[in-house]
């Protein structure tokens, strides 16, 4: 995933539209952009970051995921098992990125009761256990198994990247040199949250173009 | 990971228009009949400028529709008592029950005439934002048309909340209702608080995104660090309305302070009144014989009339000419002789001469250094002398431009913005050519659809324009409506938009307390509403709502409760954006920026039932036509498309018999069919059902269209700057009507009407309204402004939880934001819960803390404070409408196109909360 701080506005598109697509409950929102100010008056900054899972290399929910649920595919996608999360949440405290979730009752937009779309969409298995973006895995499968490619074709993308506005978020196979965001990376200079941490975050945030050689 | 839930799913196209800047393209993701998600219409990505998707707002919809709240049966008022703390009593009753009693009470009406004992419209009727209903109420318009006189004056925040000066100004300078960047090929912006990545629509988001990435520079000049400052390259914290001395400035920079060969002399010479003679007496000098305005000819060294062929007019000198006459007010003519004449650019240059930037910064709070820098990059970046092919023809390319936000653009000060804002663009070339400065929509000139038909030739080689009369004869002293809009405004005119236009604050004022020698208008005996809630939207809400209350009968299209409809007599629940049926066009040039290459229309259609009792508004339209007898004017005004296209054309013949009722889907599939026949000229029909399939239908636009200045230069027009000669005299003879009449009250207003403006305390209007409302200006010390936020701009969607979820995600949502240092001054820590004061009453809310604010200045978002509208009700946020005065007061605070700002200047204190005082 890419983010383009230069292109988002902070219109929070995404967050909805990831809302919707994941069908998440109130309160939930594994997309979101911070807004986030530097600076003293009257030199100040405001910059408008997206966020959420990093679907990190080295995953440190992973790491202390007593139950294995949480996973990490071959493309880089890290996932959750809700049948084998047991709900501990020792990977939300464990995540540097406080992307990760856990609402253990049914919430709704409205109070008490469901509407007729949050009935339709009801998950129990997301209840009492871990939730986080997946990067649209659902979608970016059913894409793949229809031949087309994540990022490119919008059947396969993520909902968040899809919905984008501005052209901020975009999606790809980093290990293919002609994938859009390849490219994107090696045109401009970037960079990932947290680097320090040493977590290898898929998530990259380009800020300017890359200095001429 | 989402659940897939079983059933059969179809996606379904259609739009949302929810805000101005629409319409955005869409699907609805329907599950065994039950909308589940909003998603872009990828199948749009090559003929839509934002790629077919649209902004957060659409993905409220179906929260929307599912809303629990939602008024779902017709009701009545059974409490004949009204007010906010009077319990409506309304109960359900049947449409038919319901269309009856409406019925019966425009029959009545009818039978006793359409215009009471003042000649006021007997019925009224309130539509919200930027026209954006008109999208959704299916045929009513045409139920409207048949119907006739209606008074559209009680507005919800038309005239001090949009870009008021803008329309009409813009409208009468270069047919721009609504003005923007020519984004897509444009270097530099300077943007005055125009909040475009807010409010700009998707179109502008991407637009502007690209053109960053391109390397624009835009720098944006206002007192709060918007999104739109986040995402420029340059925030000017200027003090508020003050922008017009910024911008005058900029104009003296150009003037007096570069070489004159480095502006556009060429433009000015041949596409503006630049080089037309003034005399000393401020009229343009004319020929005897023919009355047309003199310039000077350097090739035969004598003035000639402004339109002699192969004249080469001097811009610049006094030039001593022998004979003239001059048109004064009033059919006058004075006769001249022997008399010297400056070019109307020499008037401007000794004009613009004290506005220094030095003098400028004092008054803006912004250094003088920065004021000339931006001027001077201005103009470096306008590449005067360069050109561009567009469509085969080669442009000048003027890559620069001044953009205008609401508050600079309304209100005080407005006229000297708009003014200054063309005249920069002129004095590079930059008005509607190639990276200039654009209009998008028309509105007070016809045909809305296509700006450039539009453009007449009128008087003194100018664009013809629609003035409300001011001649003895002609000028309106008896009001048409309640606002007045063609006795005092004479620039708004009178197309159907006019009246609504503004000013849309007196016909409220007006119905509580008028200023000497002005009768106390009627209220209207019917009063319909309709995606409008001006007792939350508009100024002093709490009295406001009070005199809402003495309307007699108030007919409201319901979604759920809200503080208007809470006065209501009868409640209409009607199909909402994904339940009910509309074409309507896209592309082209349209509100905001919106330019794109094709032009055509889109559907909305029920992606699913509606919910309830609830019923298409073309069903509802057609009932009432047909209960009060007025079938047939309804089905003429169908049929000369009243509601997108005519339905018979020289290529097609869809007309609808006009005696019988017609149903939804066949009153809309006979526009379907009218409307893709006109834009193919007949070749291609599609009809409902292959819309309910596709969606859209579009044609090629040409990118040359987006440019008005091919179009004057083809019939030999100039724009009418930068002397207001026409304006000077409109306002002269304006004035004399009014005082013939008695009235001394809009005496302030009348001083607007200058030829060149010149600068006037701006703020100190604002100032001046505290010691005219009894209060000593130094306990009101800060400015208090807003803003809005793209979740809920125009929206209409203040009940929707998932809106507020997402806007809480940005700062300042639902709270008074205050400079760090002004807060740590009155002890305030971000998330304290303040009172901010006016003269006229409190708001409270909680303070966001933030560096990107002056110190002197508050903002407090959106427009909430609501006490009704469920959800919305127990937020508790502050809205600076419960503090902006609406009385004699805010007359004072009108300007001369009847525009007033949303600008308070109050006191902030920190105070307890509603939780600790509850405790």
């Amino acid at each position: 995933m890419v983010a383009d701080l230069r292109r988002c506005v902070g219109c929070q598109t995404c967050t909805v539209a990831c809302k919707e697509s994941n069908a998440t409950p109130p309160g939930v929102q594994w997309r979101r952009v911070f807004d986030i100010e530097a600076g003293e008056y009257p030199d100040v900054r405001r910059v408008f970051v997206p966020t959420g899972c990093q679907h990190c290399d080295d995953p440190p929910c992973l790491e202390v995921c007593p139950s294995t649920a949480t996973g990490k595919r071959a493309d880089g996608i890290v996932t959750i098992d809700y049948e084998l999360c047991i709900g501990c949440a020792y990977c939300i405290m464990a995540c540097p990125y406080e992307a990760r979730y856990k609402v253990d009752d049914e919430r709704f937009a409205f109070g008490d009761d469901a509407t007729p779309n949050e009935r339709k969409r009801a998950d129990p298995r997301m209840l009492g256990v871990v939730t986080k973006c997946t990067f649209c895995v659902d979608i970016v499968d059913a894409g793949l198994a229809q031949g087309l490619v994540p990022g490119r074709d919008m059947a396969a993308t993520p909902a968040c990247v899809q919905s984008c506005i501005s052209g901020a978020l975009r999606f790809g196979d980093l290990e293919d040199p002609r994938s859009g965001i390849a490219q994107l990376l090696a045109e401009n200079q970037w960079f990932r949250m947290h680097e320090a941490e040493g977590t290898g975050p898929g998530f990259y945030y380009l800020w300017d173009k890359a200095p001429p050689l | 990971m989402s659940s897939a839930a079983a059933g059969e799913t179809r996606s379904v196209p259609t739009y949302c228009y929810n805000c101005v800047a629409g319409p955005d393209l869409m699907t609805v993701e329907v599950t065994d009949g039950v909308a589940t998600q909003v998603r872009p219409d990828h199948k749009a990505t090559d003929i839509h400028p934002a790629h077919g998707r649209p902004c957060i707002k659409a993905y409220g919809l179906v929260q929307k529709t599912y809303n629990p709240h939602r008024v779902l049966t017709p009701m009545k008022r059974t409490n004949p008592r009204k007010g906010r703390d009077e319990d409506p009593g309304f109960v359900p009753i049947s449409w038919d029950e319901a269309l009856d009693i409406v019925a019966a009470k425009l029959n009545d009406i009818r039978a006793r005439g359409l215009l009471d004992e003042q000649g006021l419209p007997r019925v009224a009727a309130t539509f919200g934002h930027g026209g954006t209903p008109a999208f959704y109420m299916g045929t009513l318009p045409a139920f409207l048309s048949s119907w006739g006189p209606i008074d559209y004056s009680f507005g919800s925040g038309q005239g001090v909340k949009c870009t008021h000066s803008e329309h009409l100004y813009g409208e009468f300078w270069h047919r721009a209702f609504t003005v923007c960047a020519d984004t897509v090929s444009t270097r530099y912006i300077v943007s005055f608080g125009a909040n475009v990545e807010v409010t700009g629509g998707v179109c502008a988001v991407r637009r502007h995104a690209d053109a960053r990435l391109r390397g624009i520079k835009r720098v944006q000049v206002e007192p709060y660090l918007s999104p739109t400052a986040a995402c420029s390259a340059e925030w000017v914290p200027i003090k508020p309305k003050t922008d017009a001395a910024f911008m005058l400035a900029m104009v003296h920079v150009l003037l007096h302070e570069v070489a004159r060969e480095r502006l556009d002399l060429a433009f000015l010479r041949d596409r503006t009144a630049s080089p037309y003679l003034v005399g000393p007496d401020g009229w343009y000098l004319r020929d005897p014989d023919s009355g047309k305005p003199l310039l000077w000819d350097t090739r035969s060294h004598k003035a000639v009339p402004h339109d002699t062929p192969d004249a080469v007019p001097a811009i610049e000198g006094r030039f001593e000419i022998a004979t003239a006459i001059a048109h004064g007010p009033d059919g006058e003519v004075y006769q001249h002789s022997n008399v010297t004449a400056r070019t109307a650019f020499d008037v401007m240059v000794e004009a613009m001469r004290p506005n220094t930037p030095d003098w400028a910064a004092a008054i803006c709070d912004v250094p003088a250094a920065t004021i000339r820098r931006v001027a001077l990059e201005y103009l470096d970046n306008a590449c005067v002398g360069e050109t561009i092919e567009i469509d085969g023809m080669t442009l000048p390319l003027r890559p620069v431009a001044v953009t205008l936000g609401k508050t600079v653009n309304n209100g005080w000060g407005a006229f000297e913005c708009c003014w200054s804002r063309t005249v920069l663009a002129t004095l590079v070339g930059a008005l509607e050519v190639p990276g200039g400065t654009l209009g998008t929509a028309i509105r007070i000139h016809k045909p809305h659809d296509n700006r450039l038909l539009s453009v007449k030739p009128g008087q003194d080689g100018f664009m013809a324009s629609t003035f409300n009369p001011t001649d003895r004869e002609h000028w309106f002293a008896k009001p048409t409506g309640r606002n007045a809009h063609r006795t005092l405004i004479p620039i708004v005119g009178n197309s159907p938009w006019s009246q609504a236009l503004g000013p849309t604050h007196l016909a409220w004022l007006f119905l509580r307390e008028t200023p000497p020698d002005w009768p106390k208008p009627t209220a209207p005996e019917v009063w319909f509403a309709f995606r409008t809630n001006p007792a939350i939207s508009f100024w002093e809400t709490a009295q406001l709502s009070a005199t809402m209350a003495t309307m007699p009968f108030i007919v409201c299209f319901a979604y759920t409760f809200d503080e208007t409809n809470h006065m209501a007599d009868i409640l209409l629940p009607d199909a909402t954006d994904l339940e009910s049926t509309q074409l309507t066009r896209i592309g082209g040039t349209k509100m905001v920026e919106q330019h794109w290459h094709h032009r055509g229309v889109a559907l909305r259609q029920p992606a699913v039932a509606p919910q309830g009792e609830a019923r298409d508004f073309s069903w509802i339209s057609a009932e009432l036509a047909r209960r009060i007898g007025r079938l047939d004017a309804y089905t003429a005004a169908l049929n000369r498309g009243t509601t997108t296209f005519p339905l018979q054309g020289e290529h097609y013949d869809f007309s609808l018999r006009p005696d019988q009722v017609h149903d939804v889907d066949t009153v809309w599939d006979a526009v379907c069919k009218a409307a893709t026949a006109e834009l193919t000229g007949g070749k291609e029909i599609k009809d409902l059902a292959w819309f309910k399939e596709h969606g859209w239908f579009v044609v090629p636009f040409e990118q040359l269209d987006w440019y008005l200045t091919p179009t004057m230069q083809r019939l030999g027009l100039r724009y009418e700057l930068p002397y207001q000669e026409r304006l000077v005299r409109t306002g002269i003879e304006l004035g004399r009507r009014l005082h013939e009449q008695g009235i001394r009250w809009w005496d302030e207003q009348l001083t607007e009407y200058q030829g060149v403006p010149h600068w006037k305390d701006v703020p100190g209007h604002w100032v001046q309204s505290v010691v005219a409302l009894g209060a000593k200006p130094e306990d009101f010390p800060l400015w208090a402004i807003t803003t809005k936020s793209m979740p809920y701009t125009t929206g209409n969607n203040i009940g929707i939880p998932l809106m507020n979820e997402a806007a809480s995600n940005l700062r300042g949502h639902g709270a008074v934001t205050i400079n760090a240092s002004t807060a740590t001054q009155l002890g305030i820590r971000d998330g304290d819960w303040v009172e901010v004061s006016s003269p006229i009453g409190t708001t409270t809310g909680r303070a966001a803390v933030i560096q990107g604010c002056r110190p002197d200045t508050i903002v407090i978002q959106g427009q909430y404070a609501h006490w009704k509208t469920p959800i919305a009700k127990d937020f508790a946020y502050p809205s600076l409408n419960a503090i902006a005065p609406l009385s004699l007061v805010s007359l004072a605070l009108t300007d001369a196109t009847g525009s007033g700002a949303d600008v308070v200047r109050v006191r902030v204190r920190k105070v307890d909360g509603p939780a600790r005082k509850r405790a």
